[in-house]
């Protein structure tokens, strides 16, 4: 009798058909969906990240799954429309929930999930507050959502074989988080940063800015045609994008060392610093305010 | 003793903070059970000369900036001797406890505190004769108490009780002088989890600061882990004449550090 709820249940759970994604192919068998621009605490509803897949001749590899498990299966959908292929991989570019809270859409398909060497540690110390704060920003939305931790962590550089197309992993040192990872498709020569690059939507900040701007010159060498960001639109023009974020590193931190240096208190900094900067970005003022509240206290230390 | 009632505490209000998670707001119902059991029965009287200002929304749980001004001046015979600092919703919600002096004039306080969900900030002033007062601030916040630990924990500890601190130039002898006051310190909440224990990883944080001018008490701080890492303090003070400003600062594991600055105009 047990069993037989158990196996309904379980019927039940995996043909419940979710509406699939609007996906974009980008490149030939590159497809991404565009998240919205929203705030995290305000008209969040769990889709704001660029997720996609890539598919090979033998199987397909995801790269980030959205904020719930919701938007996990609406994406999983959409991938069932496009190939028959096995899901094998399930790449997560790094810690931020609206990058990793899908990855239960995928359990059901037995991949590998793939992370930076840290990204484990990060969702077991991110995990209490993670679920806390989107269950109570999302509710039922955020039902089933849970953090999967890679089965197979990188540490520096990862290739994988998508049967005639090779996917090259990269581990960067801490930048935007401290679980980054890039993503380069040899065969389209399509680069996804993750949020290493940010387009339209301001840059938010969390791991070492500093490290992140000395590590901007190394991603902009990477050879790649198109770049997938990890919030905003795909574009050719990608290393301009770089120069654009990293000119707003430089401005930020520019500003917050100036008040620094004349006793103007973070308070006040953060009603200030790149304000410059305010036409340029999507979402600047809460998100500015944001990284200088994170900057100001590293910065007074220098 | 006192842990008990702390945990205690902690309990009664986590069952509190559970049954208004439906509406994230500041839950003012905390601080009846709160003020209960930090001074019973006593009547506490809301005070217009006691001032709590934040922000609204604070843009991180984990640097929240809050200033606390008493325009009643620091020699006035029924002057606040001592001011409680609450983050009402925190686990541990008495986040510090100043103990002022003449010397301090009129005070205007700013620091930086953690908050673990949206709260209310209560600051109740003592006089000398036992009086209490208090002022509130409500600010909605997430996620400042258990947040992750990143880093190598001896290379934490051993930068930990450098200071840095600032008195705002040029001084003027007998006026309010602004002090800048930082402290490297994790202020590990014993919120945080330790992956290597499988546990939590122990509180460790700085407990009391004191500062003196030429040997003469200014003002003792003691701190809870709701105040946030590399502790930061700016206030006044009213040096008399040139001297030396020292600050004593002990951890919760009895580790002392100090610190001076020559104060000249």
């Amino acid at each position: 009798m047990l069993y037989r709820l158990v196996t309904l249940l379980l019927f039940i759970s995996t043909s419940a058909v979710a509406d699939p994604l609007a996906m974009q192919e980008v490149a030939e068998g590159v497809f991404i969906h565009q998240g919205a621009h929203e705030e995290m605490n305000e008209g969040y509803h769990g889709d704001i990240a660029n997720i996609g897949f890539v598919v090979g001749k033998d199987a397909v590899a995801v790269i980030d799954t959205g904020g719930s498990k919701q938007v996990g299966d609406r994406l999983r959908e959409a991938i069932v429309k496009v190939t028959a292929l096995p899901i094998r991989f399930v790449i997560n570019t790094h810690i931020h929930p609206d990058h990793v809270f899908g990855n239960a859409a995928f359990v059901q398909d037995k991949p590998e999930f793939i992370g930076h060497a840290k990204l484990g540690d990060a969702m077991e110390l991110r995990r209490d507050i993670y679920i806390k704060n989107n269950t109570d920003i999302l509710g039922n939305a955020f039902a089933g959502s849970e953090l999967i931790k890679p089965t197979k962590p990188v540490s520096d550089t990862l290739e994988i074989d998508l049967g005639g197309r090779k996917l090259r992993l990269k581990a960067w040192s801490t930048a935007h988080t401290n679980t980054d990872l890039t993503v380069f498709d040899d065969t389209t020569s399509t680069l996804w940063t993750g949020d290493l690059l940010f387009v339209e939507r301001t840059p938010a900040m969390d791991g070492d800015t500093r490290n992140w701007l000395k590590l901007i010159p190394q991603l902009k060498a990477i050879p790649a045609k198109l770049a997938v960001p990890g919030h905003g639109a795909v574009t050719p023009q990608w290393q301009a994008a770089f120069d654009k974020q990293q000119h707003y590193f430089e401005v930020i931190l520019a500003d917050i060392r100036a008040s620094i240096a004349k006793g103007i208190v973070m308070e006040k900094t953060m009603d200030s610093a790149a304000a410059s900067e305010k036409n340029n970005w999507v979402l600047f003022n809460s998100v500015n305010r944001r990284n200088i509240n994170l900057l100001y206290p590293q910065l007074e230390w220098e | 003793m006192r842990n008990t009632r702390l945990i205690l505490v902690a309990l009664a209000l986590s069952f509190l903070t559970m049954a208004n998670t439906a509406s994230a707001e500041a839950n003012p119902e905390l601080w009846s059970v709160l003020k209960q059991s930090f001074f019973g029965s006593k009547n506490i009287e809301p005070a217009d000369f006691m001032k709590l200002d934040g922000p609204k929304r604070a843009e991180s749980g984990a640097q929240v900036p809050i200033t606390l001004t008493i325009s009643k001046p620091q020699d006035a015979p029924d002057a606040i001797k001592k001011v409680y600092l609450f983050v009402d919703a925190n686990p541990i919600p008495l986040a510090a406890t100043y103990y002022f002096t003449p010397l301090n004039g009129k005070v205007e306080l700013a620091t930086r505190i953690r908050m673990e969900v949206d709260s209310y900030i209560h600051a109740v002033g003592e006089t000398a004769d036992g009086k209490l007062y208090s002022t509130d601030v409500a600010i909605r916040a997430a996620g400042g108490c258990g947040g992750g630990v990143d880093g190598d924990e001896t290379a934490i500890r051993a930068a930990s009780g450098k200071m840095k601190v600032h008195v705002d130039a040029p001084v003027k002898f007998g006026e309010p002088t602004p002090v800048t006051f930082l402290i490297k310190h994790p202020m590990f909440t014993g919120l945080q989890r330790d992956l290597v224990s499988g546990g939590y990883k122990p509180a460790f944080f700085m407990h009391k600061v004191a500062f003196t001018y030429s040997g003469k008490p200014v003002m003792q701080v003691e701190f809870g882990v709701a105040v946030a890492e590399d502790p930061y303090m700016r206030f006044s003070y009213l040096p008399e004449g040139p001297g030396t400003l020292e600050v004593s600062a002990t951890d919760n594991e009895g580790k002392t550090f100090t610190h001076q600055l020559e104060v000249t105009n």
